[in-house]
């Protein structure tokens, strides 16, 4: 098969690419703001602020990337929701584990073990 | 759920899945728990032995910064070439599939950088609770990058046999695409949460 006769779906060329041309940008704006709230976070750590506000804002900002790149990147918003909860359930399952253990081993309830040679 | 087309002739969208694509989401969000697992584990063991090691004398923030740039980036090219896969632009996946590749090598040797640098300053998978953790944790997105830069390079090398599948080929490429977008989320979090909150009031 040559590059010239490779369609993979030739229905209504015009419908289909433009939805994908209108993604090209979105794709180019997306990987901008990603790329710039990269930078904020590395100079936001070295601000001299509330520790507890550039915590608060870093985890917003990580946040915000993660599911900008799952929402648009992914194709997430333009797929089914069957596929938003296949990933979602992992997603709670992850969040809830690392939640447990945050309590498990909390110092207020479990005094940590010797690390021997420490 | 079938493989069967997702489009009619008419162009519009039908109910149907990709069962390709069900099954790298449903692995996605196993991979979730797998990688939830290891980041709580470093995380909860940073809390209850927070004097056993001080990484800011070790992390090199401008270093993971850059791995982060160039993971973002390439996911974007990742898009790009789902995009020209749909639109049947193979030229221009390949461009863009060689880029993801590019990227993920050099994500890939700034790892490996990393890694022979914290060693010789005496952090190893030995020397404790942080270094069992970190190389554990940051080691397996490693490998996980690795697999996908493999993967893209096979889908690369595929696309010049001429037997690539036009249906198939696109939902190919969107699930290779899914993974490679997943190892890109799982490094943002590891990102702020292993190395720019470490550096927070300590600099």
């Amino acid at each position: 098969m040559s590059e010239a006769d490779y369609h993979p779906l030739p229905v209504s060329p015009d419908t289909d690419h433009s939805g994908e041309n209108e993604k090209y940008h979105v794709f180019v704006n997306l990987a901008l703001v990603l790329a710039a709230i990269t930078g904020v976070e590395l100079v936001l750590v070295y601000l001299p602020f509330n520790t507890t506000f550039i915590f608060t804002v870093l985890i917003c900002l990580s946040a915000f990337k993660f599911v900008a790149v799952i929402a648009w990147f992914m194709h997430l918003i333009y797929d089914k929701l069957l596929l938003t909860l296949a990933f979602g359930t992992g997603l709670v399952i992850a969040a809830g584990t690392y939640t447990a253990l945050l309590f498990l081993f909390s110092r207020s309830y479990v005094a940590p073990p010797e690390i021997p040679g420490m | 759920m079938s493989d069967s087309a997702t489009h009619h002739e008419d162009g519009h969208k039908s109910l149907i899945i990709e069962n390709k694509k069900l099954l790298m989401w449903l692995f996605l969000g196993s991979d979730c728990m797998f990688f939830g697992t290891l980041i709580s584990t470093h995380l909860i063991y940073r809390k209850i032995y927070p004097q056993e090691f001080e990484p800011t004398s070790l992390f090199s923030l401008e270093l993971t910064s850059f791995s982060t740039f160039i993971l973002l980036m390439s996911s974007f090219l990742m898009a790009l070439a789902v995009s020209a896969m749909h639109k049947g632009q193979l030229k221009s996946f390949r461009r863009n599939t060689v880029g993801v590749i590019f990227f993920g090598l050099i994500f890939l040797g700034c790892q490996v950088y990393e890694f022979t640098e914290f060693a010789h300053l005496g952090l190893t998978l030995e020397s404790g609770t942080f270094g069992s953790t970190f190389y554990l944790m940051t080691g397996t997105h490693g490998v996980h990058v690795a697999i996908g830069v493999f993967w893209l390079i096979c889908m690369l090398f595929y696309s010049y046999t001429g037997k690539m599948d036009a249906h198939e080929s696109a939902v190919d490429v969107e699930v290779a695409g899914l993974y490679w977008h997943f190892v890109d989320i799982v490094w943002i979090i590891i990102f702020t949460v292993v190395y720019l909150i470490e550096f927070i009031g300590k600099t």
